[in-house]
């Protein structure tokens, strides 16, 4: 009895194995490419996810659609035509955040769904699991949004990155610290804290901080590193108001940003500058929300585009109302920019590869030397160094005016076509106060 | 000294809303002893109601409160009613499991409704009031906390009485303690636990309507503020509601002082592991019959 | 006896089909069946609520990738110190809080975890929040692969797969074991009626210790294997809440405290997630959380309908049904 049930089980089983074994792929050329999206849909980072999600979407958009007159890459016919008009289709998955389902499903993407391109997962840490994986099955993948330095810098052959990391970032705020008395800054800007959160995005960025500000010869008067999900900081913030430091380098995401500005409010508190990377800043939900109290007034960060400058651009326009169909009418904010541009190469290089065979691919890829005006960011091009980061991904500074809006303040070239002054110092509670209610 | 003082009043003050979004849980899973991990999530939902009705229509918060609070009462009694009781008929831990459930259901609910964008309450009387701050001898005591904190002092009292004082209570607290001979006496328990769940699921509603004037709104806004919740019941004693409100107070403090001294990364950890300590000590909590 | 021919072959079909995806899910589901295993030793046998064991897959990760790293060890020598030393600081930091019963015992474990998780992200011997990476292998045969758990290259799915079969299968004997012995007794004795227990002369606070340390063990050994499965480790992902939650789950939805509850509620959760994400989850509705919504309320059904777990669903009558009809034709003519 018990050996005729084995026997039946095998039979099941070599059954499935025969249904299961591949059939020969179909050589030739391919009606679709599959792009696998493995993203933070839900969970943790779901905000940021999404924002990567209406992204792809958008680049689905354009390169599928006869956009004739958008001056980015596969903007004007339909589909690849490297590829005799193939299709994109985004494979998209949410991985709830979590760093065994991003490994798990980007297995499942290139095993099952076999995608011929990976973007994502949008997080560093989530991206450095999937990274090894990645590299064993030899496909191309990419994270823009990524800004973990040690992204590029582990050797894996497969990973590209066009978006800037967390060191350029950084030091695009710092060296216009440096350069700003020159330019008619103050003068007297000599002690910082460093005020971060303390996850691997924030402790990034305050490593790199710590580094520049002593070699800018600056004095750190506080280095806090706050609880990720804080509820109040208001003892924080009685520490910085002690330490009192001239500038204050503050990485947090928007809701804890939002618990600062309250307890900094409540306390009567500001310092002469406010100097951030992304987080909080680079978010468009939290950036609109300041508009009806002026808080965001003075606030000064890196960007990856001169966005006073780029919205006057045609093509950048036409890309914002696309995305705006996916976004339930968001604007793009900069991390959604950051992906559209990385997409966009994306589809250029599949288009110049003629071909979705990785090797192919990763020659395309290689071999990028995209220029600026394809864009609808500001970098200096797309090139690649020996570990797949962009070299030429650079950064603009903006900070946000009275009006709202960010303007850039750095480099001064462009500065000077923005033709904004810097405020300085920070504005005070009241005087956002009394300028808001106008 | 300056500093310590200001903490300790900070910390109160936070004190005052961790009790309030505390007190819902000190009922359903302090008094009738039911785990619910979707705690957080009527909160958020209580704070999606608030920013939504003013949003769009204009309505207050500390208006808007009152109707939320009614919805989410029947919410709280459908949950009991259509799931917990069936739950309750099998082992303590299927109650996790099923609102383990419920939390995936109700957060990504939301996220499929509003999606994961921060949103923000803008111009209420509690956030146009922002910054306004009484000083009491040098020490800041900021208005629209003290607005908050007040409503969760009267939320307070009043379920004090209900629980403590009222016959309505007794029945509540009898169900809890021993179903069969409560049922010997009229009481019918099922429906002591869909009150109780009503209850607390409305309190925990008001609670997020009143902290949505001071925090961003979104999704996942519920479990930092639950997390600490469940230490306070625990820390404040099961079954005891003016315990809730101490314990609050108290991890407020801890909060606030350590953070004002130590590594503030620490700030939760320091709170639990006071939890740990008087815990060690007292192993019914600060107040606890049971 | 089918089972273990199933569990030995699952993987054969799609190696060959190259979908090494079902191999990892498979790896999933016998990772989490482990888990639930262990929890379900405090959890079902003793009773105790324990509601923040990743504080142990936490410290068996780290320790082995700390090892691995720093002091070359070969992989199996650091699961068993990793296991050692997370059992060491369970006891150190379970037996203070056995004074305290119910929930809130539950408590003081959710407030280790929670007292873990800035530790992890601060503590620089570890690297704080930007964590420990595991170097690549370079190269080597599957044999060696098992032997280190380093597969270089395509072959650490199957690698995976049977390097958690083969950790399911001992924590299974010794669960097993566990459960016959004296301390399976102890332990449910002082479930059902602690000041019971302590009259015939059973020390309670002891045998919970023992019962969350044999948790913390197999927790160890898991955190470790995932690990080497990640090649990286992040206070975040270690700590996760899942890692809490899931085993608890799969215990309670096979079936509390029975042996093999945690096995089939391993085998019915991870499958349906995986599903849902890929059906749900995808396509023109992607991002909005709909696969999760739907497996909220399955799980919410599942509890309503089974509040026992489903190993109390009737199986054996089915069984026999089942085995009676197939020759009852010929038998009853």
């Amino acid at each position: 009895m018990r050996i005729l049930r084995v026997i039946v089980a095998v039979a099941v089983l070599s059954f499935v194995a025969v249904q299961l074994a591949p059939g020969a792929r179909a050589a030739g050329p391919v009606s679709e490419v599959l792009i696998g999206e493995l993203l933070p849909l839900t969970g943790n980072f779901a905000s940021l996810g999404q924002q990567y999600l209406w992204a792809g979407q958008t680049v689905e958009d354009i390169v599928n659609n006869d956009y004739p007159d958008l001056s980015v890459p596969l903007g004007p016919g339909k589909g690849f035509p490297g590829l005799g008009g193939a299709k994109m289709t985004l494979v998209v998955r949410d991985d709830q955040s979590r760093g065994d389902q991003a490994r798990t499903l980007a297995e499942q993407l290139i095993t099952v769904n076999k995608v011929h391109w990976l973007n994502g997962e949008g997080t560093s840490g989530n991206t450095s699991i999937i990274q090894p994986l990645v590299d064993s099955y030899g496909i191309p993948m990419s994270c823009h949004a990524c800004a973990s330095p040690t992204l590029t810098e582990k050797g894996f052959k497969w990973f590209y990155r066009t978006g800037p990391n967390d060191s350029t970032m950084v030091a695009s705020v710092f060296q216009f610290l440096k350069e700003w008395p020159a330019h008619g800054g103050p003068k007297d800007l000599k002690t910082i804290a460093l005020f971060t959160c303390d996850n691997l995005f924030c402790q990034d960025n305050r490593k790199i901080a710590a580094e520049l500000a002593e070699k800018g010869g600056y004095k750190i008067v506080a280095d806090l590193t706050t609880k990720t999900g804080s509820t109040t900081l208001a003892s924080e913030v009685q520490r910085l108001q002690a330490a009192n430091p001239d500038v204050l380098f503050s990485v947090q995401y928007p809701a804890e940003t939002t618990v600062f500005q309250a307890d900094m409010k409540r306390a009567g508190y500001m310092p002469k500058v406010i100097a951030t990377s992304n987080g909080a800043y680079s978010d468009q939900t939290w950036l609109t929300a300041q508009k009806a109290t002026a808080g965001a007034a003075g606030w000064l960060g890196r960007d990856p585009t001169a966005i006073d400058l780029a919205s006057k651009k045609p093509a950048w326009k036409k890309v914002n109302e696309i995305y705006k169909k996916y976004s339930r009418g968001q604007d793009m904010g900069e991390l959604a920019m950051r992906e559209i541009t990385g997409l966009l190469w994306m589809a250029d290089t599949i288009n110049r590869a003629k071909s979705v065979e990785p090797a192919a691919l990763a020659k395309a890829a290689n071999e990028t030397d995209m220029k600026p005006d394809v864009m609808i960011i500001d970098y200096k091009g797309i090139k690649f160094d020996k570990n797949r980061q962009n070299e030429l991904a650079s950064g603009v500074v903006t900070q946000i005016g009275w009006d709202d809006e960010k303007h850039t303040i750095w480099p001064w070239d462009l500065a000077t076509q923005a033709g904004f002054k810097p405020i300085f110092p920070s504005p005070s509670w009241q005087e956002r106060e009394t300028r808001s209610k106008k | 000294m300056t500093l310590f003082l200001q903490a300790v009043a900070d910390g109160l003050q936070m004190g005052l809303l961790y009790a309030l979004v505390a007190v819902g849980l000190a009922i359903i899973w302090g008094l009738m002893e039911m785990i619910n991990f979707a705690h957080g999530e009527f909160m958020m939902l209580g704070m999606f109601g608030a920013w939504g009705l003013s949003a769009w229509l204009g309505w207050d918060p500390l208006v808007t409160m009152v109707p939320l609070a009614v919805v989410m009462y029947g919410a709280g009694v459908l949950v009991y009613r259509g799931l917990m009781q069936k739950v309750q008929r099998g082992e303590v831990f299927t109650q996790i499991f099923a609102t383990v459930g419920l939390f995936f259901f109700i957060q990504n609910g939301v996220v499929a409704l509003f999606t994961s964008d921060y949103r923000f309450i803008e111009g209420s009387l509690l956030t146009r009031l922002s910054g306004a701050n009484l000083s009491l001898g040098g020490i800041r005591v900021g208005v629209p906390l003290l607005v908050g904190g007040l409503i969760a002092l009267g939320l307070f009292l009043l379920l004090y009485l209900l629980i403590d004082r009222t016959d309505f209570g007794l029945a509540l607290q009898a169900t809890a303690e021993d179903r069969d001979a409560a049922m010997l006496v009229g009481i019918r328990p099922q429906r002591m636990y869909a009150v109780a769940w009503g209850l607390g699921t409305a309190l925990v509603a008001v609670a997020g309507v009143i902290l949505a004037n001071f925090f961003s709104v979104y999704p996942q806004a519920g479990l930092s503020f639950t997390v600490l919740a469940y230490a306070i019941v625990a820390l404040g004693g099961f079954g005891s509601i003016l315990g809730t409100l101490l314990a609050a107070l108290l991890v407020g403090v801890v909060q606030s002082v350590t953070a004002a001294y130590l590594p503030p990364a620490f700030k939760d950890a320091f709170v639990f592991g006071s939890y740990i300590l008087i815990g060690l000590f007292r192993p019914q909590g600060l107040f606890g019959r049971f | 006896m089918a089972a273990a021919l199933v569990a030995l072959l699952y993987p054969i079909p799609f190696e060959r089909s190259g979908q090494i995806y079902y191999e990892t899910v498979g790896f999933l589901v016998l990772l989490n069946a482990m888990l639930g295993i262990g929890w379900n030793v405090i959890g079902g046998w003793a009773g105790q609520f324990d509601f923040g064991p990743s504080i142990f897959f936490a410290i068996g990760a780290y320790t082995a990738a700390l090892l691995s790293i720093h002091f070359g060890w070969n992989a199996w020598l650091a699961l068993l110190g990793a296991v050692v030393v997370s059992m060491v600081i369970c006891a150190a930091l379970t037996y203070p809080v056995t004074r305290l019963r119910g929930h809130y015992f539950a408590i003081a474990t959710v407030a280790m975890w929670m007292i873990a998780q800035p530790i992890g992200a601060t503590w620089p011997l570890i690297n704080g929040s930007q964590g420990l990476f595991i170097p690549v292998a370079a190269g080597g045969s599957f044999v060696h692969g098992i032997l280190t758990m380093e597969f270089p290259g395509r072959g650490k799915g199957l690698g995976f797969y049977y390097l958690s079969l083969l950790l399911f299968v001992v924590t299974l004997l010794v669960a097993r074991t566990v459960e016959r012995s004296k301390w399976g007794f102890y332990f449910r004795a002082v479930r059902d009626d602690q000041d019971g227990a302590e009259a015939i002369g059973i020390d309670s606070r002891l045998y919970k210790v023992i019962a969350r340390c044999l948790m913390a063990a197999i927790f160890a050994a898991g955190g470790t294997l995932y690990g080497f499965w990640a090649l990286a480790v992040f206070p975040d992902q270690v700590l996760e809440v899942n890692w809490n939650i899931l085993p608890m789950m799969a215990a309670v939805v096979g079936g509390l405290g029975r042996l093999w509850g945690p096995v089939l509620g391993a085998i019915v959760l991870i499958p349906i997630s995986q599903l849902m994400t890929a059906t749900l989850g995808a396509g023109p509705l992607a991002g909005r959380g709909i696969d999760l919504i739907i497996y909220g309320a399955v799980i919410m059904l599942i509890a309503g309908w089974r509040p026992n777990g489903l190993l109390s669903l009737p199986w054996a009558q089915w069984a026999a049904r089942f085995r009676g009809r197939a020759p009852a034709p010929a038998g009853r003519r």
